[in-house]
């Protein structure tokens, strides 16, 4: 049971974007995807997510081919939760958060949603927020919302087997570092729960410290896959990302500036 | 299982403000209903009507000439109302409206193609009264497809990109009518000028039935779109994230407004701007869910034209004005104040 990529390559208007990578988010792991600008970061999740068709390779969730799949069986294995989305109308924060809503509409799991949206917005110190219009918030606002609404996609009741997986581009961008800190801590909690977590950062300290996995892009190419200890020498990072990078083992600290 | 949670039935339901809203849509509706078949040049006792004692003369006024009028209107209202809602969703811009980005003028133009042309071939009255409204949705359909292509399939280019390639569409499709319209005979250009004033005079019962086939198959084809509308907001991509098939919904608004405008067009000529000012309205009273939006807007734009209508047919008595007129009057300046708001924002 997990999402896999398998030699996936990524090719639009000619220009090749992602070239033979391949990668497995097992449940439970959190896996940060790293890399300089341009290095095809995005595509990877697009392409993991099921937005554009891998032009070479497979991507497999659990034993099923992803281009077999349909739009619901997708939205019940993994969520999304992208960079920046903007709403045209005053759709209030109660709505947004319930569109992540896609375990069906009636009965049990009618009765469920409300028991999801209580914890979820605990979780996730949004209680204030509820009432407002999304539009009215602040842009770290707006992504703490959408951070609840990708949650509330893989909400399941206790115990239940099923096994879910969360895609996450950028996630701390635009938040203060409290919220930054509360995030990672609930993604640790998610992967403690079973999801599998796969995550894009610019903060390779924050990759170092959260990521059982960390999966290093480079034009398009994956350099390199592996624990956060092997994949990070201060070697590679500084070829890769062309400045000069030292490293502090211990505790371990990723000193560019 | 915390069921006492108040936002446990947020999921299906409209909020209390919303079924009043609607509740209110409903009584106005009807009150403004009942209004119009009682009243115009020659006025009715709806009471007689109903206690049965009415003349023979109101009878046959009340049931050949008010109510198909009134029906219509209300129809025409509502499916107007409704695709503008469904389509300023499916477009992510407020300012799309059937009018506004030339759907009208493409159901226009299919339908001037019938009334022109149509006499060259013998067909019955019958079939005659099916041609029209599928010229006319033929003609809507098309217009919607181009705005597709032209957008590179709804992709959110800004509001007024649309508008451009509305203004476009409409000089096109009023090309295509000053044509037909040159070429006509006298007879064909006297029921040509007629029904593009837009008026729900002369509607008579046969005329009004595969319209309003038509506009209910609209009206119900619609409704379970509307979860995945709210959806769509979000964005193309995270919508279908979220499980929406992008594709099936893009068919399902554009066939059902196309169907629902064209049909509309057919029979009452171009009426603007309802499908603009309604689901405004009707957002500012309850709120922006499509759920409740949808039948909102039916009942809002029914309201609106049933009471549009009977202004025009009782401000100067006993002659009439155009429907569209009054509609325009109200709808333009409100547009400029939408676009004054939006320039702000």
């Amino acid at each position: 049971m997990t999402i896999s990529a398998a030699a996936v390559a990524v090719e639009i208007d000619g220009k090749c974007l992602l070239n033979d990578v391949s990668l497995c988010i097992e449940p439970g792991q959190i896996i940060a995807v790293v890399g300089p600008n341009g290095a095809g970061k995005s595509t990877l999740i697009a392409a993991i997510a099921g937005d554009i068709t891998p032009t070479e390779g497979i991507i497999r969730y659990h034993d099923s081919d992803l281009q077999t799949l349909s739009f619901l069986d997708r939205a019940a294995i993994r969520s999304v939760m992208a960079q920046s989305q903007s709403v045209v109308y005053d759709f209030s924060v109660l709505d947004i958060i319930a569109m992540g809503w896609v375990r069906g509409r009636d009965g049990e799991s009618a009765r469920q949603f409300g028991a999801a949206v209580s914890a979820i917005v605990e979780e996730c110190a949004i209680a204030e927020l509820l009432g407002r219009t999304f539009n009215s918030l602040s842009g770290g606002e707006q992504r703490r919302v959408h951070f609840a609404r990708a949650l509330m996609q893989l909400w399941r009741p206790r115990g239940s087997a099923n096994s879910a997986y969360l895609l996450l581009d950028e996630p701390t961008a635009n938040l203060d570092l409290a919220h930054e800190v509360r995030l990672l801590k609930k993604l640790m909690a998610l992967a403690a729960d079973g999801i599998g977590i796969l995550l894009v950062v610019h903060d390779l300290n924050i990759a170092a410290k959260f990521a059982d996995k960390i999966a290093l892009l480079h034009s398009g190419r994956m350099t390199c896959i592996g624990a956060p200890k092997d994949v990070l020498t201060a070697e590679r990072l500084s070829k890769v990302f062309e400045i000069p990078i030292s490293i502090d083992p211990n505790p371990l600290t990723i000193k560019y500036y | 299982m915390n069921t006492s949670n108040p936002q446990a039935g947020h999921l299906n339901a409209l909020t209390t403000r919303q079924t009043r809203a609607l509740f209110g849509l409903i009584v106005t509706t009807l009150a403004a209903a009942a209004v119009a078949c009682a009243s115009g040049s020659f006025d009715i006792s709806l009471w007689a009507l109903l206690k049965g004692n009415a003349s023979a003369l109101e009878q046959s006024v009340f049931n050949q000439i008010r109510v198909p009028r009134v029906l219509l209107s209300g129809l025409v209202g509502a499916s107007l109302g409704l695709s503008g809602a469904a389509l300023q969703g499916l477009f992510r811009n407020p300012l799309a409206d059937p009018g506004l980005i030339g759907v009208s003028a493409g159901a226009a133009l299919g339908a001037a193609l019938i009334i022109v042309l149509g006499s060259q071939f013998a067909v019955g009255a019958t079939l005659g009264a099916f041609l029209l409204p599928v010229a006319a949705i033929s003609g809507a359909a098309l217009v919607i497809l181009l705005l597709y292509i032209m957008t590179r399939g709804f992709g959110y280019q800004g509001v007024t990109y649309m508008l451009l390639v509305g203004i476009a569409v409409n000089a096109l499709a009023s090309v295509g009518i000053g044509v037909l319209t040159y070429i006509s005979d006298d007879a064909e250009l006297r029921s040509l000028t007629f029904w593009s004033m837009g008026s729900f005079g002369g509607v008579t019962w046969p005329l009004l039935v595969p319209a309003l086939l038509a506009i209910t198959v609209a009206l119900l084809m619609m409704a379970p779109a509307a979860r995945a509308l709210d959806l769509l907001q979000l964005g193309e991509v995270e919508a279908s994230r979220l499980g929406v098939d992008i594709v099936r919904l893009r068919y399902r608004v554009i066939f059902s407004a196309a169907a629902a405008v064209g049909a509309s067009v057919s029979l009452s000529g171009m009426i603007g701007f309802v499908g603009l000012i309604v689901p405004h309205l009707v957002r500012l009273i309850g709120g922006v869910n499509h759920r409740y939006l949808l039948p909102g807007s039916a009942l809002a734009g029914a309201g609106l034209l049933i009471s549009a209508d009977l202004l025009a047919r009782t401000l100067i008595q006993p002659a009439e004005l155009p429907v569209g007129l009054i509609t325009s009057a109200v709808g333009s300046p409100f547009f400029l104040w939408l676009i004054f708001r939006m320039q702000k924002l």
